[in-house]
């Protein structure tokens, strides 16, 4: 697969028709025909200057698996002066014995002053009729600020990342907020996306029917997350309890850490939640019941995890397998596969905000 | 939850967690031959470092070859890395492979199934396989029945400790209609059908099983998909390579067998079916067994009216001087194993009546091309006058399998200027590649589901059987003749084969 960006230099301000038309010419080979233009979806981008370049990358990436119309809405509202700049590209790939092009466009829209605050009124007439429209805030987020009702009230569902402004409890509060909200769209998070794997790998561990009654007595979960993985923490705990049906009795901070007591079928669960330091050489979940001792570990530096289950200290079994990347294109191209509400995340998120209010 | 004891890994219930299979032990009957280490492993790897096997997983392959399980596990890693060269990680490996055992014995003596339950109680044991049994076939077809009846006679036709116990037979599911028979009888007097997955790699293509989706997923196509609207249909399954060093297999199956009998019988059978009411193994299954009970018997005496043989000659494909077939390694100079064989096929239903399904299959065509061609009728009245109709032709939707995935759809359209002339234009949706990444390969496709208990892509006996009913009359009225027509390598076949549709009027598309 060869894939090329082909841009036009845009600049000040474009008509719809416009647009479309330029689009039009940058799908046109230089032998006069047209690449074909495949889209599965609209994607709705609202970031800065700062990270405009990489989240444009990350688009691009995911291009592959859901080739889509992408619109990178950049806004500047402080601006006094009114100002909309718009640049085009389109990225085409090259597949197969008869060398046919299929490309996905991206718009970048620059808007300054009092545009800016009704970016809906832009992105609306760019979207591809009939597809399902995501919003993707990569950045920090905020849902009152001034764009995001108009640009929610085109989306189908939200992308935020709970960690992106480094407040992961004002954060996963605001968005356990917005799912309450009548009128709001299904809302995915991009570290719950992170946390697919390990809670695959977690869940793996009780496979096997004589361990799967373990879940019912377990005593105890640690988790040693990243240092930048509070939330991912947060949001592991509140899976586990909402599945698994706990009642939190207690939580408090300790240190740089969190600890929640939970009261369980079989009595009392206590999870500890701690930041690992930087240089650690491993990121590991463990949960304890009675007899077993089951752990998911992550060397920092390798892209594959170690799974173990023991028994009062032995050995029962043991695997390594390849966790995934996590680069934003990979979480953002899991969060796309959702179309409707994730009910297991949104428990997840009620029981993590949950420990963060008691 | 009420009590501490949760019968279920609920941590599971999820849809965003990909379905991880039951513990379960593979066992692979000639294991040392190439499909284990070619497709087997290679397939198994990924769905382990992929997250989507059990930790509780083992492979036990048994072969007459002496071997330790070291060894064995040497000799798979080489493959592995042959195929993959630089993407296979060390400590995924070093993990997976701890699960791969070797058994040496001979799959004909008693002892080797006393050795084998033996090894799997103690797996059992050491690695918590809860008695769950996969018993892959894949050695000489010879042995099938032998090993069945060992398997049986061992008591291992059933799961461990109320485990499941299931039988994987890679085709051919016989060499005709008599041997299908005799050998799933063979197998069913041990197995139930329900424990009998018979693979055809073909169906675990995703390109395939987007014919199901196309039809089912789509509701323009259903009202014409009928005789009221489609003339005839040509099903296209050319390869452009000869038969390579295969030669020896080649001479005993031919391309009735070695192609039509399973990978267009069942492209036959998912473009003619009815909608199944659910995405379920007997619903899809169902549907494609009246298919082939439809299709009219071909009567021996008049296998040249509806069907044709042939065999490739010396000649040029892509620029290149090719051998004819009988040159072939391991071909008999006086071969008259047909390489190319086109079939005119009726299906007697209220759907098809009087619309025929042309088939054809060959190596040495031009290119490669999988296509299935919906001809439509024309219209019943055309306003237009004949020379405004000039580049006029009818309808043909086509669905491409390969090499490019996607449809193609004829229709006519005015011609620019300011008269009416009306032409022919083709629409061409290439839906293979407007998602770009490459799908899973088809054993990883059909391992997971057999592991799944999911037998939906799998063959059962009646389909096989019923394949080999319409075929077999022909098999025979052939192997009575020692002429064979012949057709030059890089040309579609033999004229024989023109013949057959132009009999009817049509021609064979240009794929």
């Amino acid at each position: 697969m060869i894939g090329e960006t082909r841009e036009s230099p845009g600049g000040g301000p474009m008509s719809v028709e416009q647009i479309e038309h330029e689009l039009a010419q940058l799908r046109m080979n230089e032998d006069g025909t047209l690449g074909l233009r495949a889209s599965v979806l609209n994607l709705l981008v609202v970031t800065d200057e700062e990270s405009a370049g990489e989240v444009s990358r990350s688009v691009s990436n995911i291009a592959g698996r859901y080739p889509s119309r992408a619109i990178l809405l950049i806004s500047d509202p402080e601006e006094g002066e009114k100002n909309l700049e718009f640049k085009l590209s389109a990225f085409c790939n090259v597949r197969g014995e008869g060398h046919t092009q299929v490309c996905a466009e991206q718009i970048t829209i620059h808007a300054e002053g009092p545009p800016a605050e009704h970016l809906e009124s832009l992105a609306g007439p760019l979207l591809i009729s009939d597809l399902p429209v995501f919003l993707w805030y990569p950045g920090p987020f905020s849902p009152s600020a001034p764009e995001f009702a108009g640009m929610a009230s085109l989306a189908d569902r939200i992308i935020v990342d709970s960690a992106a402004a480094g407040d992961c409890e004002r954060s996963l509060r605001e968005i356990a907020g917005l799912l309450e909200e009548d009128e709001m769209p299904a809302i995915g998070d991009l570290q719950w996306a992170q946390l697919s794997p390990w809670r695959s790998l977690a869940a793996g561990l009780f496979n096997a029917p004589e361990r799967a009654g373990e879940l019912g007595r377990l005593r105890r979960i640690e988790i040693m997350h990243a240092p930048d993985g509070e939330c991912r923490a947060l949001l592991f705990v509140g899976w586990l309890a909402s599945t698994l049906g706990w009642r939190l009795v207690d939580a408090a901070r300790t240190g740089d850490g969190r600890e929640a007591r939970f009261a369980g079928p079989a009595g009392e669960i206590v999870a500890e939640m701690s930041p690992a330091s930087p240089d650690a050489p491993f990121r590991q979940v463990r949960l304890y019941s009675e007899d077993y001792g089951f752990e998911v570990a992550r060397s920092r530096d390798l892209s594959e995890a170690c799974t173990t289950v023991t028994r009062n200290g032995e050995l029962l079994a043991e695997r390594t397998v390849h966790l995934g990347k996590f680069d934003l294109g990979v979480l953002l191209g899991e969060e796309l596969q959702f179309r409707g509400r994730d009910g297991i995340f949104e428990a997840a998120l009620r029981a993590a905000v949950e420990i963060l209010d008691l | 939850m009420a009590d501490t004891q949760v019968l279920q890994n609920v941590l599971r219930d999820d849809q965003r967690l990909p379905r991880v299979p039951e513990p379960a032990a593979m066992v692979i009957f000639g294991a040392s031959g190439d499909l284990t280490a070619r497709k087997l492993i290679p397939a198994l790897y990924d769905l382990a470092a992929q997250r989507r096997l059990p930790m509780e997983f083992a492979v036990v392959g048994i072969s007459r070859t002496e071997m330790s399980h070291e060894d064995f596990r040497e000799r798979l890693r080489s493959a592995l890395e042959e195929h993959r060269s630089g993407q296979v990680s060390d400590d995924v490996w070093e993990s997976f492979s701890k699960g791969i055992f070797y058994l040496p014995g001979d799959s004909k003596k008693p002892e080797t199934y006393d050795d084998l339950k033996e090894f799997l109680k103690q797996l059992d044991e050491e690695r918590g396989i809860e008695g769950n049994r996969i018993y892959y076939l894949s050695s000489s077809p010879s042995l099938f029945s032998t090993i069945v009846e060992r398997l049986g006679e061992a008591g291992m036709n059933k799961g461990e400790n109320g485990g499941y116990a299931r039988l994987v037979v890679e085709k051919p599911f016989g060499r005709d209609l008599e041997s299908a028979r005799k050998l799933n009888e063979e197998i069913r007097r041990y197995f139930e059908e329900r424990q009998i997955y018979r693979i055809d790699h073909y169906l675990g293509k995703d390109t395939v099983q987007n014919i199901l989706a196309l039809r089912f997923a789509n509701g323009i196509f259903e009202p014409i998909w009928n005789q009221h609207y489609v003339d005839h249909v040509q099903i296209t399954v050319a390869e452009d390579i000869g038969v390579g060093t295969r030669g020896a297999f080649y001479e005993e199956a031919g391309a009735l067998r070695d192609i039509v009998q399973n990978h267009v019988m069942q492209v036959l059978c998912l473009t003619g079916m009815e909608p199944p009411v659910t995405f379920d193994a007997d619903s899809v299954r169902e549907e494609k067994v009246k298919v082939l009970k439809a299709i009219r018997p071909i009567p021996e005496d008049k296998v040249d009216e509806y069907a044709v043989r042939g065999q490739y000659a010396r000649g040029w494909v892509f620029g290149e001087e090719v051998p004819g077939y009988r040159e072939e390694k391991n071909v008999a100079p006086d071969s008259t194993t047909e390489t190319y064989v086109a079939l005119k096929l009726f299906v007697d239903n209220w759907r098809w009546a009087g619309a025929p399904f042309y088939i054809r299959a060959g190596k040495r065509m031009p290119k490669k091309a999988t296509e299935i061609a919906i001809q439509f009728r024309p219209t019943p009245h055309t306003m237009f006058t004949r020379g405004e109709t000039r580049g006029l032709e009818p309808n043909v939707l086509v669905i491409r399998i390969q090499p490019e995935e996607g449809i193609s759809l004829k229709i006519g359209a005015k011609v620019p200027g300011s008269g009416f002339e009306v032409s022919s234009v083709n629409m061409d949706l290439l839906y293979g590649t407007a998602f770009l990444e490459e799908a899973p390969d088809a054993y990883q496709r059909l391992l997971l589901d057999l592991m799944l208990g999911d037998p939906t892509l799998f063959i059962r006996a009646d389909e096989a059987e019923g394949a080999w009913a319409i075929l077999d009359p022909v098999m025979h009225a052939w192997s009575q003749s020692k002429e064979i027509p012949t057709y030059p390598a890089g040309t579609w076949g033999p004229e024989e084969a023109d013949e057959l549709l132009r009999r009817d009027g049509s021609e064979w598309r240009r794929p």
